[in-house]
Order: C-alpha cells, then structure tokens, then sequence
C-alpha cells in the first residue's frame, strides 16, 4: 500500500514537472534562450546598427502588438504580413477593451508586463499617464522616423524636446457634420457665421426635420460641441500662452468667459428646441441612424461617424450626402478642429524592444504607409502619402491647407477634461451654466492635482 | 452520543487562506488609506487623515451615500417581501409548480450585466417594451425616459434588481418553509385560524432564520450594488444615481489608489454599521423549533 502511494506521489510530481516545463517551454519561437531580449539581440538588429531597413531576422520572433478593441485593425494586420515577408517576424495583436484600454495599459505598465509595440492616444498627455522618462523609447533623434512626418503633427508629440510617441494613421476632426438632402429640402446652405448657423437650424426645423442631434445618453458626443467650439471661440480669445497657462493652472477654465459663453449657446439651442425629443436618451448609435435616414440635419460631431455611416448607408451615401463645417465663430466660418492620429510606443524593457523600434520604421517607409491609407483612407500626416479621400475630407483638409486648423485643445493639455460628459448630462438636465463651468473648472484641477503636475 | 473532536490545526489550511487572501489585504488596504499612493507619484508618503478629510468634502459622496441607502433600503424590503409572496406562493399545490420556481430562480443566475444591456432596450422611452405596454394599454401617458429622467433612473434600478434578486430570496424562504411541520399549520386550519393568522403566528415566526440570511445577504448585497447601475446609467444622467461602487471606479481610473481604498474601508465601514446591528436584532427573534 505505501509502496504504490510513493508511486503515485512520483507520478504526479512527473506528471507536474512535465506540464510545467511544458509551460516554459510555450512561445518558443519568440525567444531561444533569451537571445532576442533587447540587449541580447541589439547588437545584430537593424535599429541598434542604425540601418532603416528591416531585414530577414536570424532568430525570428513574436512581436506583441497591443491596440484598442475599437480599433479596425485591417491596416495593420496587411502591413504586419508584409513585415513577416520580409523579416520572418511576427506580430501578435492584442486587443483590449476599448472602454478600459487606459487602465489596462497603466496596469501593465505597473506589473512590468510590457507588449512590444502598442497604439495609444494622441497627445503628450499620455507621458504623464505612463510615466514616459521612464518607461518609454524616445524618438525625438531617430533616425528615419521624422523624415515624412508633417510637422505640425510632430510638433503635438514634443514636450521637453522629447517625443515618446510616434503618430500613425490618419488626421481626425470634429466639427459640425450635415446631411447635404436636408440641406436642400430646407434651402439652406453651410452658415457663414453662428448666427446664420441658429438660423439655419430654425429652418431646418420648420421643414419637419430635428436641426441638432446630440446622445447625452451615451455621455461622450455632447463633449464635440465644446471641443469644436473651442478652436473656433477660445483659441483666438486666450491664445497658446493661455493654453499653457491652463497647463500650469495659472488660469482657471471657469475665468474664460468664451468658454462660458460656449455653455450658453448650447442652452441657446436646447431652449429654441433645435436638438431632438429624448435628448437625455439620445445614443450615438441612434444619432446615425437618424441622420442616415435624412431625420436629423446636424451634428457636433468626430470623425469616427464616417466609417459608421459608410458601413450602415454605404460609401455612396457617404460620398454624396454627408458635408462638414466647422463651429463658425460670430464673425466668419469658423477654424477647423483637427486631431493627430493615435501613436504608436514601445516601452523600453520590452522583450522585443529593438524588433518593434525597427517595425515602426518598417511601417513607416513609403510603401507601408501606401498600404495603410489603403486599408484606412483618411487625411494623410505623412508627406507625399496618398490617400482616397471623400469629400467630407477634403472639405477638412482645404481648411488645413488654408490654415485654418487646430489641433484639439485636449490634445494640448497635460490634465484631462475628468468627467466632463457627466457635468453636461446635468447641465441638459438643469440648465445651471456657472454650476456646469464651476464643475468642469475643479474637475480640470482635481486630475492636475492627481497627476502630481507642477502648479496644480 | 458523544461528539467527536477534531486536532485545531485541521483549521490552519482555510484559516492561512482566509489570512492570506481577506484579512492581509484588509490591513494593507487600511495603511494605504492613510497615504497619497497615486499611480502618478513618484513616491508613497503617509498622510494620516487628509484622504477622508477630502471626501468628507466632496459632494459626490454624499449623493452616493444617500443613493446607496436608498437603493439597499429599497432593495432589501422589497425583495424579502416579493421573494415571500413567491415562496408562499411556490409552496402550495399548484400546477407546473417547479417550472414556475425555476422561472422565478433563472433571473438570478443571469449576469447582472446581461441583465442591465437587457433592460436597457425595456426602458427605452420610445422602442422600450414598457413605455410600449403603457401605451397599448391606454396609459401612455405614464410613460417615462425611465433611465434618463434623475426622478426614475434610481427606481428603475431597484427595479430591475428586485427583478433579480426576489427568486433567490423565494429559494431560501422555501427551504424554511420545508422545515415548518405541516402538524402545526393543520391544526391551526383545523381549529378556524384563517390563513392570515396561521401565517402570522406560526408560519412568519418558524420562517426567522431564512428571514435573517435574506435580508443580511440583501443589506450586505445591495450596498456593494455596482454591475447593475453601471450597465443601466453609468451613475448617470449626471450623478442622479451615483453609488460607493461607481464612485471608487472612477476615483481608481484617475489613478488615486490611496484616496480610493479611503472609500472603500469608509464603505467597509458602512456595511459593517448597519450589518452588524441588524444581524443582532434578526438573530434575537429567532426561535427553535
């Protein structure tokens, strides 16, 4: 009896030994022996050597790729197959949560499980957030990184001369979306100014279609509206020194009376009846269905209802029907608000860090950036980048050659808007404008406070 | 007979478990609530009372206090009292009796999300089937934006909740309802009680000992209340219908690690004030059989 229960006892511990070192041993081709890890493999990869290239590895790997659940990955997934052609590499995506995609990057980060590569929102607000100067690669003097990036574009990932991030895709915008067949069922045209823009929307209404449609229920959308306006409005009233001062909390949000006056319009419009029945049910999903079907003329909306409308209504709906304009100012049409794309990091002690520093500029010689715009057509960031474009964005992009574009105001803030959507649910709700900018005004402190920022 | 006795340190396997896993955490949770741990920080100081000196100031915690009361009061009595009717209702010889008590049981063991994304589509206030049933019945008039409007949104949720959680409180007052000898209720009908009486007098008194799981697991249940207002409104429209739960989520997404474990032990705090007493005062009207 004792002498089989020693038996079985040796079993199962072989047993376990084995399925452990099974366990190990898993993921094998991404990295023999540790030969790939970034120090080990440096010195035989093209981006320690300084070689822009990417070439055939001797040891190929897995990269881990990881990017928002909201994300089309279609683009990237053709250029990662062109990356493995070429260098026998591999790229995994992982996608995560859209909604949770913060956090759950920021905890990976702060359990040293870092992905190779990984796509994160614009802006130098993200280097607080992951504590940059520690964690992230910088790309400010890399070569072959910034020969085709557009400069403004480059100019939105600088903060203390260091750039963590580097821009990938396409131009985004907010603005003010139409439906062109109820612009002609009402015999109106795109407003010159906001006045003509109020007037415009009162006769949409008159001809039996809802002027404005914003999905407070969904929180988010109603956000557009300032965020628009902002550029158009704001900007030009405090400048890029107010800008920065907002940054170092020398200047309240609740003191900007254009931002104030922003929150009045919004009432302006809600008490004229402009939006639609149900404003607090109102949802982004139905937003474009209503606006498809010619029920609704006008929307502050982002870029991202293109890709929608188009799957819901077709491209050739999209095409001929969908216009834009920006939030017109009292005096003339408004300036366009535009966003850099998302950007692309790679931490530092990543397992495969210098196979992603060489990927990212595998993505961006021309060819791959051709392959993405085809996959993703959008307003190109990248000089001679080619890219089919509707007229919805040339619109947008006749703006940005004029001039007269913006980057989003959030974009060039380290704190963040906290619970923004949540104070203009209430203020749909009671109306109450300096509650609504007193409330936006802390939020806007608390997170500087949170983020340990100097001056908040 | 005599009762068999086991050596103590039988226990020490569940007991390092429930050290490891509940009571370590616990500690360091309370140490951390005393400091400014915050994901943006480059260090972890301790700063004795400020994080609960901040939110007694904040606003935001009173709507969720009196929220998270409201909907635990409203939760606990109605579901009890439902779950009951139920329970009474299962236990007598009707037809189709166990397809009806597993009717009644299925909410239970749906996810609460599910159930939120569910509702959500019921409470539509134009394509929802309730707003849809008051109109076929010719009270459209009462139709509301259920979830929308700040004077419904939190009933809606209790609602939906009490939807739920009634069929597990049903189970557990049948379970008790199996113990009660049938002698007593049939002497009692034998003798003209009417059923009112026997219920008051033999079956309600009998039944204390499921009455006090019940409403200990909804007191302790509803206040942690969280899946449910997050998938319906999100504490929303605004902060109408905020709760501890949702307040702590957001508090963590900024990355206010400390300040966020002051609310939760304030919460742990919360629950164990009203537990504990109402723990003791059910355990004292229970009697044995």
């Amino acid at each position: 009896m004792r002498k089989s229960r020693a038996l079985a006892s040796v079993m199962v511990l072989a047993v376990s030994a084995a399925a452990l070192a099974a366990c190990g041993g898993g993921n094998g081709n991404n990295n023999a022996g540790g030969a790939s890890s970034p120090a080990a493999s440096g010195a035989s990869s093209p981006a320690a050597s300084g070689t822009s290239g990417a070439k055939p590895a001797k040891d190929p790997v897995t990269l881990t790729f990881v990017i928002s659940n909201t994300e089309d990955t279609t683009a990237f997934t053709k250029i990662f197959d062109a990356y493995q052609q070429k260098t026998g590499n591999k790229v995994e995506l992982q996608a995560l949560p859209g909604g949770d995609y913060d956090n759950l990057i920021k905890t990976r980060f702060s359990t040293q499980d870092f992905p190779d590569l990984f796509l994160m929102q614009p802006g130098t607000k993200q280097y607080v957030k992951l504590r940059a100067d520690e964690t992230l690669h910088e790309w400010s003097n890399e070569a072959g990184v910034w020969d085709n990036v557009i400069d403004s574009i480059k100019q939105a990932q600088v903060q203390d001369d260091k750039i963590y991030g580097v821009p990938y895709g396409s131009t985004g915008m907010m603005g003010v979306f139409y439906n062109k067949d109820v612009f002609a069922k009402a015999g109106v045209n795109p407003p010159k100014n906001y006045a003509d823009l109020v007037e415009i929307a009162k006769k949409i209404k008159t001809a039996g279609v809802t002027p404005f449609y914003e999905g407070v229920k969904d929180a988010w959308p109603p956000q557009i509206f300032y965020f628009t306006g902002w550029v158009t409005q704001v900007d030009p009233a405090i400048g890029d020194e107010g800008v920065a001062k907002l940054n170092s909390n020398e200047l309240k949000l609740a003191d900007i009376a254009e931002l104030k006056d922003l929150f009045a319009k919004q009432k302006e419009l809600k008490a004229l009846g402009l939006y639609q029945d149900n404003v607090m049910s109102g949802t982004y999903d139905e937003l474009q269905n209503e606006f498809g079907e010619g029920k609704v003329g006008m929307t502050f909306m982002l870029d991202g209802v293109i890709a929608q409308l188009e799957k819901k209504f077709g491209k050739d709906f999209v095409a001929k029907s969908v216009g834009f304009f920006p939030f017109p100012s009292a005096t003339d049409t408004g300036t366009a608000m535009i966003t850099p794309p998302n950007q692309l990091m790679v931490p530092d002690k990543a397992k495969h860090a210098a196979e992603a520093i060489e990927l990212v500029k595998f993505m961006l010689q021309p060819e791959n950036v051709d392959l993405f715009y085809a996959n993703k057509p959008g307003i190109p960031i990248f000089k001679g980048a080619t890219s089919e474009l509707y007229p919805v964005q040339e619109d947008v992009k006749k703006y940005i050659d004029e001039g007269k574009s913006k980057v989003n105001i959030q974009n060039r803030l380290t704190p963040s808007f906290v619970d923004f959507s949540k104070t203009l649910q209430n203020f749909f709700l009671d109306g109450n404008i300096d509650k609504a900018i007193k409330e936006f005004s802390d939020n806007y402190q608390k997170d500087g406070k949170a983020k340990v920022l100097p001056g908040f | 007979m005599e009762r068999r006795k086991y050596p103590l340190y039988f226990s020490f396997p569940a007991l390092s478990v429930f050290l490891l896993f509940f009571i370590a955490p616990t500690l360091i949770g309370v140490y951390y609530s005393f400091t400014d741990w915050n994901v943006n920080a480059d260090s972890i100081s301790f700063i004795g009372f400020d994080n609960y000196k901040a939110l007694f100031g904040e606003p935001r915690l009173g709507k969720a206090l009196s929220n998270t009361l409201i909907f635990a009061a409203a939760v606990t009595l109605l579901q009890n009292a439902v779950g009951l009717g139920l329970a009474l209702l299962m236990n007598e010889a009707i037809r189709m009796r166990n397809l009806f008590r597993t009717i009644f049981f299925m909410p239970y063991v749906i996810a609460p999300i599910v159930i939120g994304y569910v509702f959500r589509a019921i409470y539509h206030p134009e394509h929802g089937i309730v707003n849809e049933a008051l109109g076929w019945i010719g009270l459209g008039s009462l139709g509301q934006d259920w979830l929308n409007d700040p004077k419904w949104a939190l009933f809606s949720i209790i609602a939906t909740d009490i939807w739920r959680v009634a069929g597990f409180a049903m189970v557990v007052y049948l379970a008790g309802l199996q113990f009660i000898p049938k002698d007593l209720t049939e002497s009692a009908s034998i003798d003209g009680a009417s059923y009112w009486r026997r219920f008051r007098h033999i079956v309600f008194p009998l039944l204390a000992a499921s009455f006090t799981v019940n409403v200990l697991l909804s007191v302790i249940g509803s206040m942690k209340v969280f899946e449910m207002v997050m998938v319906l409104t999100d504490g929303g429209p605004g902060y109408t219908t905020e709760v501890f739960y949702t307040y702590i989520r957001s508090t963590f997404s900024m990355g206010q690690m400390g300040y966020s474990t002051a609310i939760n032990l304030v919460l742990f705090v919360l629950v164990t004030v009203v537990g504990v007493p109402v723990l003791m005062a059910l355990k004292k009207r229970e009697v044995e059989m």
